[in-house]
């Protein structure tokens, strides 16, 4: 697990992927400062996954690229470690196995309907058992229900496998829970992603 | 049995086995109805009794015990060589993933100290001190071609800005909504949608025209932009220039928009001002277009010695059509002060004729504008450099204007004053010949304008019975009025003539010092609704929405100024609707004049449409000597503004 190096000013990391029609998954994160203003922008170049990935990884394909590829490639680009990541995707969720950082899904934003308080937004199922993790899918009956809960002016999910992460995100997010709306940057980052594909150059 | 009884076969099979597929039938022969003609009873029936009893035997197939027999299943066991068999592995591969990466500094902190972004009570309140309130900017519903996403507005990078990171770093910004609020920039006043869009035209720009029609705040845009970029650390020294009636006005505005940045007014004597272009740290320093002509020299010894009014990161001109006229000694003076940026702020940014705006670009953008470029093209070629918005385009709930052109007939004695000295001149140009110049038509016009107003010997006029008899219905309706005049003398003696109504004045002759309270008093004291103005001293910069009646005495020669007169009274914050009211002298130079600026509107439109318009521009000599219908000595000719 790469590890980071912390860095005293305040951040906040939003990661999404984008599915692109015509060329394949783009990924993008952007770190923003507590005022909003972008500090570092990464974004992938277009990936397409081959037919034995599809067939062999099944309903886990999106987890393992979004999260494991995606997510960790991006985040190892970054020189400014966020005190918390969010992103739009659910599937993004299984970043959080691979850093330390508490990862939030947003909610709300019209992105995914915002539940009710504490619900699970899968089908609910046991939990697993205690010292046994089992990574299972929607698809096998049990899948990765997520505990969504409310900060401030946003509607949040966590991945069962990080509980903790509520409690840690309310912390760091703080007062800023009650203003920034955690779904505005997405909105950027598409824009920026449509406008380097258009463009050219970066590092 | 005897041959008269009925006979049926059924009696016959009595007797006999029954066969058991015959049909069964009856036989009456034709003679018992004849010799039975009386009825007998029938015999009584005959049980039979049949046997249903379906004999059968099976026959013997010999299957039987096959049934019972147990199947045979015969298996075969092949035994599989474990060495034979190949495994192939399916590589599913890790792809790699290439990032490209965009790093962006933060802002150093401006001129101004920011401290933490935070709506604390402390913030709250030194706001309130201001007078300022935190406007929080809920979705905001744009007007126009608004540049926002999900009701906010973004500030969007220019076509000039063709490197990906400097368009990502715009890209990228939060809303502006969320940068004013971050910032705890508050706001006397909520700004409209269509201002926070102009506000986010010019943030991004290194040059940019701003040319909302009159009355729609650029003058707030300007300032807000200016102090997002100041607080953004982006800019640090600003220079505003504009003219010298307005300076008291923005310094106003500073208070009124942004009352925790730091002005400056470059005033007084030499030494004074040397030391205040020289003072380091000063955000905005204000000067008038005027100052920069005698300070021209000033300026270039600072360029030499490096001190801070060296360089600009901003320079804004406010009524910037000052500089239309890109040889003038004004467009050169603001063009050799060193700058980053370039702002132009103007409602009028056409007067004459497309050359308007070369002369304004030549301070933007040196050499971008051509002279020979179609008005059609100017409007796609200027498109991502001028911003202008119209009332009815963005405020559609102001209050109308409404237009009332009194056509009036001149006295006898105006009219016979009037043909005498139109005779009189015509024919002094007649006989001047090739030597008649535009100097001389020009002072015939203004003459026969004069006598449209007043008689000068009897001083009768037509204009003044209509406005006196207009003003007494207005004042009694407890409302106030403007009246616009391009003479001084005129408004002189208007105000002796309708002293009844207890006019103020203001115009060139009134010291500077007093106008500030002459406008006061027509804004707060009831007893003063009537206040005259002359085009020169009232045409821009002041805020009169109290008045509800615009009156124009005599026309000017351009519509834009005419436009800026009645723009006084209707803006933002008028109460209700305006009436203007134009006089036209009937069969005079003022109806021909009237036609033309008509035609000059249509210019302006036809720029900004982006269309094709009409060929003849502006005024032409032609055009001016034929309002008297007499040949010119040809050439073009700009009309005085």
């Amino acid at each position: 697990m790469r590890t980071i190096e912390p860095n005293p000013s305040y951040a906040l990391g939003f990661l999404t992927v984008l599915d692109c029609a015509d060329c394949g998954l783009i990924g993008g994160y952007l770190v923003l400062n507590r005022t909003g203003r972008p500090l570092e922008f990464h974004c992938t170049v277009p990936i397409k996954p081959n037919r034995a990935q599809q067939i062999l990884y099944g309903p886990t394909l999106e987890p393992y690229l979004f999260g494991e590829q995606i997510g960790q490639a991006l985040l190892a680009k970054g020189a400014v470690e966020p005190e918390v990541i969010c992103t739009d995707r659910p599937a993004a969720l299984a970043v959080r196995e691979f850093v330390e950082i508490p990862v939030a899904l947003v909610l709300s934003g019209g992105i995914i309907e915002a539940p009710v308080d504490g619900a699970y937004l899968a089908n609910a199922c046991p939990t697993p058992a205690e010292g046994v993790v089992h990574r299972l899918d929607a698809p096998h009956g049990l899948g990765p229900h997520h505990l969504a809960f409310r900060l401030g002016r946003n509607h949040l999910a966590v991945s069962p496998l990080a509980a903790g992460d509520r409690e840690l995100i309310a912390n760091r997010l703080g007062e800023l829970a009650d203003t920034f709306d955690l779904a505005e940057p997405f909105e950027r980052i598409r824009a920026a992603i449509e406008e380097a594909r258009r463009g050219g150059g970066g590092q | 049995m005897a041959n008269d009884e009925p006979v049926t076969k059924l009696e016959a099979r009595r007797s006999g086995p029954i066969a058991p597929f015959r049909a069964l039938s009856f036989e009456i022969p034709s003679t018992f109805i004849i010799r039975h003609s009386s009825f007998l009873p029938p015999p009584p029936p005959a049980v039979v009794t049949l046997d249903p009893t379906l004999r059968v035997s099976p026959l013997a197939t010999g299957w039987h015990r096959a049934i019972h027999r147990p199947i045979e299943i015969p298996v075969q066991t092949t035994p599989i060589d474990q060495h034979a068999c190949r495994v192939i592995s399916v590589g599913i591969g890790r792809p790699e993933i290439a990032a490209r990466s965009f790093r962006f500094a933060e802002p150093e902190a401006g001129a101004l100290k920011t401290s933490e972004v935070s709506k604390t009570s402390e913030d709250c309140l030194a706001m309130k001190a201001h007078g300022l309130q935190p406007v929080g900017f809920e979705s905001t519903k744009t007007s126009g071609a608004g540049r926002s996403i999900a009701g906010q507005i973004r500030i969007r990078p220019p076509d000039d800005v063709v490197k990906l990171d400097d368009r990502l770093r715009y890209v990228l910004q939060p809303s502006l909504e969320s940068l004013l609020s971050s910032r705890s920039l508050g706001f006397p006043l909520r700004p409209f949608p269509y201002q926070l869009e102009g506000v986010a035209f010019l943030y991004p720009r290194q040059a940019a025209i701003l040319a909302d029609e009159m009355g729609l705040g650029k003058t707030m845009q300007a300032i807000t932009a200016v102090r997002l970029l100041l607080h953004g650390g982006e800019i640090r020294s600003v220079l505003l220039i504009c003219p010298k009636p307005l300076v008291s006005n923005w310094r106003r505005e500073f208070s009124q928009w942004a009352p925790e940045i730091p002005v400056m007014v470059i005033e007084g004597a030499p030494a004074r001002r040397r030391w205040q272009w020289q003072l380091p740290s000063v955000p905005v320093r204000i000067a008038n277009y005027e100052l920069l002509h005698r300070d021209g020299e000033l300026l270039d010894a600072c360029a030499a010695n490096g001190t801070p009014c060296a360089r600009f990161d901003l320079v804004v001109l406010d009524e910037a059509q000052r500089i239309k006229n890109a040889s003038s000694i004004t467009n050169q003076a603001v063009r050799a002060i060193p700058r980053d940026r370039s702002w132009a702020l103007t409602g009028t940014p056409v007067e004459n004729g497309p050359q308007d705006l070369v002369g304004i670009f030549e301070f933007l953008a040196p050499g971008f504008l051509s002279p020979d470029v179609k008005p059609g093209r100017i409007g796609r070629t200027i498109r991502d450099y001028v911003l202008r918005r119209t009332k009815e385009r963005v405020l559609a709930d102001l209050p109308p204007r409404l237009f009332c052109d009194a056509e009036l007939d001149l006295t006898p004695q105006q009219r016979e004053t009037y043909e005498l000295a139109r005779d009189e001149g015509v024919l002094r140009l007649t006989e001047m010949g090739q030597s008649a110049t535009i100097r001389h038509v020009f002072e015939l016009v203004l003459r026969l304008k004069q006598i449209c107003n007043f008689d000068p010997a009897t001083g009768a006029s037509a204009k003044l019975e209509r406005l006196e008899a207009d003003l007494e219905e207005v004042v009694q309706s407890g409302r106030k009025a403007i009246v616009f005049s391009q003479w001084v003398q005129t408004l002189q003696r208007l105000s002796g003539v309708l002293r009844r109504f207890r006019p103020l004045e203001y115009h060139g002759r009134i010291p500077a010092g007093r106008r500030e309270a002459v406008v006061r008093r027509f804004r707060e004291d009831p007893s003063h609704p009537l206040l005259l103005i002359s085009y020169g001293a009232g045409g821009v910069g002041l805020n009169l929405q109290a008045a509800g009646y615009v009156f124009l005495f005599d026309r000017w020669w351009n519509p834009a100024v005419e436009d800026q007169a009645i723009h006084r009274a209707h803006r933002i914050g008028v109460a209700g609707p305006v009436t203007v009211v134009r006089f036209l002298m009937l069969d005079t130079i003022e109806e021909r004049i009237d036609r033309i600026l008509q035609q000059k509107r249509d210019l302006r439109d036809t720029i900004f449409s982006g269309v094709d318009g009409p060929r003849r521009l502006g005024l032409t000599q032609e055009e001016l000597f034929g309002l008297f219908d007499l040949r010119g000595p040809g050439g073009s000719a700009n009309l005085a503004a």
